[in-house]
């Protein structure tokens, strides 16, 4: 509606991912790489889905199952990358313990790891945010705004704000659940992650139906906070795990 | 804890390049979004000498047309740079630097004004003309200093050259658009050859300038990473050098050239040209670099490798519009497209008290140097990005800032001089046409059903 408005939803969709950024992540460059690199691997993943779907583009409006198909091959897609990142960062995590090991240095803390991960994370989620919702804020920092009929309650630059920033606490979060997962072959997690993921896109289905978006975006903030919870947990309990080992072989 | 991660310094001169570069593109797009000037095509530029573009022509035409300007300021580029290795090779070093000044003092004066008084003009700001032009000439007079006096913090330099680099890519986007892209693809090509092929005038540049030991006049933004005294200036420095060299397989240790320390040279060449770029640092440094643990004595000054400041012309004809129509002013800017390692290879000359067993002091500096150009024609992809889409500029920046990355770890893996467009522009080119074709039909529709994952 106006610059402030403008910057407003901006921030609604990125003000934690900034915070996060400035707090923890710009202290290490190595993170700043990394949370760069994740946000290109998204767009590369999105860039090689949209060529998949291109031709059956556009979508009729009113049938929902297209879409749904659509979500589900880009979730499971997007999840084999993620396999995939790991699979990257595994050796380059090999490559940075041998180059500790050269010049003296200790090996790679618990906490560093998963700093890695957060920041892998992070870039996920703000690619999303950047992609799914600020590409279209342009018209937002103009003089009026604009109603879809779908959600008619709220504009449709503040519900799309909302939604990305479920989907920043998601993709953050669950990435530190997959590389934790993946390390210790903990089957719960890594099946978690995918789950999380599906159902956070097929909700996104409901707001397909009239008035949709009051039911689901609650839903969808419910399975974000799942997500940070079993995440916080974890985490808590990981390095327990490892103040306990540590202070019991000194 | 009690002993620091290597994560925590890891990575450092990637940003300190990566930033500077980041902030040039940002303030490039603000300024296109805000001011957003329609490129006006009656300007004749260097740039649009043959053809100039209309909207209304149909797509083989500015095809060709597009081309054919491409190839003419390439050419124009070419030209210009053969010209400055004939006058470095005459030693007209002084000329050059003095020509730099100028150049520097026209570029911030004349089209950082003009894109003053646009902003002034477009958001009304109340301030008067005596007050403007007061603040304009001392902030051109201020630029032109810190290009190549001594004694002005690095971080004045720093700013003005990235100033300099907005100045420039915004006149730039102010360029038609098929013209903009073929402009910019054939400027990658002729970086590539420039720098790499045997005969390319940069390469002859590189070679002058490192057989002379003098550093080419040029502007160049220098990241310098702060090298800290004591031990934890230690592995710093050389942690790229060190991660990629071990990564790839084993890198010879000894005698292995690494990330180093630029000597300063005026201390030790009187006679010399006195300006030159380098700060002081004065920093006590221990061996900096014992990655293997070897400990000699004389392995306590850091190994050097042969620098590579690198210059080239671009001249820039730039019309100015107003009442004085179709007027060439042709202005040669010294930018390299280039980016390199500093660091000086003057084995030859040693310098006092580096031999000593600890307590080494030496002047040292430590960092990369990225051309002027090099952000000049990435802030002009991006702003031309984003006169499309937010979209599409978050994919070109992203291209760029990964073609950065890749380039940064050619340099660390072959420790020379690399042209820097190339990689870079071609991905961003590639990313835009993919994500403007592809990507917004699909992204477009899904959001607007508020449909996402």
């Amino acid at each position: 509606m106006t610059v402030a408005a403008g910057i407003g939803y901006a921030l609604v969709a990125l003000g934690p991912s900034l915070s996060l950024f400035v707090s923890v992540i710009s202290r290490k460059p190595f993170l700043i790489l990394t949370v760069l690199s994740s946000t290109l691997l998204w767009l590369v993943s999105l860039i090689i889905l949209s060529g998949l779907w291109r031709p059956f583009l556009p979508l009729k409006a009113n049938v929902w199952w297209p879409y749904a198909l659509l979500v589900v091959t880009s979730v499971c897609f997007q999840e084999g990358l993620r396999f995939l990142f790991w699979k990257v960062y595994k050796r380059l995590e090999d490559v940075l313990d041998s180059f500790a090991d050269r010049i003296s240095r200790p090996r790679l803390f618990l906490t560093d790891k998963l700093q890695i991960a957060l920041a892998g994370g992070l870039g996920h989620g703000v690619a999303h945010a950047v992609f799914f919702c600020l590409s279209l804020l342009t018209p937002a920092f103009g003089p009026a705004t604009f109603y879809v009929e779908r959600c008619s309650k709220v504009p449709f630059f503040l519900i799309s704000a909302i939604i990305a920033l479920a989907f920043v606490t998601i993709h953050t979060f669950s990435m530190v659940i997959a590389f934790e997962g993946y390390a210790k072959g903990n089957r719960v997690d890594q099946v978690i992650v995918p789950v999380i993921h599906l159902a956070a896109g097929m909700l996104t289905l409901v707001n397909f139906a009239s008035e949709g978006c009051v039911i689901g975006v609650p839903l969808l903030y419910l399975v974000a906070s799942l997500t940070l919870v079993h995440c916080g947990k974890m985490v808590w309990q990981r390095l327990l795990e490892t103040r306990n080992q540590s202070s019991a072989s000194r | 804890m009690d002993s620091s991660s290597i994560l925590d310094s890891l990575g450092v001169e990637i940003i300190g390049v990566m930033a500077p570069v980041s902030i040039c593109m940002f303030l490039v797009v603000l300024l296109t979004y805000s001011l957003s000037v329609t490129s006006d095509p009656q300007i004749r530029t260097a740039a649009n000498l043959i053809y100039i573009e209309n909207p209304s022509d149909s797509a083989t035409v500015k095809l060709e047309g597009s081309l054919l300007n491409a190839i003419v300021f390439v050419v124009l580029v070419a030209a210009v740079t053969f010209i400055l290795v004939l006058l470095f090779y005459y030693n007209f070093t002084n000329f050059l630097k003095h020509y730099m000044r100028f150049s520097a003092f026209f570029v911030l004066g004349t089209m950082g004004g003009a894109i003053f008084l646009s902003i002034i003009q477009h958001f009304s700001i109340p301030v008067d003309s005596v007050t403007c032009f007061i603040l304009l000439f001392n902030f051109t007079i201020l630029g032109t200093l810190s290009v190549f006096a001594g004694g002005i913090p690095i971080v004045v330099r720093q700013c003005y050259m990235v100033v300099m680099g907005i100045v420039v890519a915004a006149w730039f986007t102010k360029l038609p658009e098929w013209t903009t892209w073929f402009i910019l693809v054939a400027l990658a090509l002729y970086d590539l050859v420039a720098v790499l092929a045997p005969g390319g005038p940069l390469k002859l540049l590189v070679e002058l300038a490192s057989s002379r030991d003098e550093e080419l006049p040029a502007m160049v933004y220098e990241a310098r990473p702060t090298v800290s005294s004591g031990n934890q200036g230690r592995n710093r420095g050389s942690s790229l050098r060190a991660l990629v060299g071990g990564a790839a397989g084993g890198v010879s240790d000894s005698g292995s050239v690494e990330l180093q320390a630029v000597r300063n040279h005026d201390a030790n060449q009187l006679g010399r040209g006195n300006s030159h770029n380098l700060d002081y640092n004065a920093v006590e440094v221990r061996d900096i670099d014992n990655v293997d643990g070897h400990g000699n004595e004389d392995r306590d000054v850091v190994e050097r490798s042969p620098v590579v400041a690198i210059s080239s012309e671009h001249s820039t004809a730039v019309g100015t519009r107003g009442n004085i129509e179709d007027r060439d002013t042709v202005m040669d800017e010294e930018m390299s497209p280039l980016v390199e390692l500093m660091g000086w290879g003057d084995n030859r000359e040693e310098p006092r008290g580096l031999e000593e067993s600890d307590n080494v002091v030496d002047i040292s500096n430590r960092g990369i140097k990225l051309g002027l150009g090099d952000f000049i024609f990435y802030s002009v992809l991006v702003g031309r990005a984003a006169m499309y889409d937010l979209m599409t500029v978050y994919a070109c920046y992203l291209a760029i800032i990964s073609g950065l990355g890749c380039t940064l770890i050619l340099l660390a893996v072959y420790n020379r001089a690399l042209p820097a467009l190339p990689i870079s522009i071609m991905l961003g080119v590639v990313f835009y046409f993919l994500t403007r074709l592809l990507m917004e039909p699909f992204v477009v529709g899904m959001t607007t059903n508020l449909m996402m994952f």
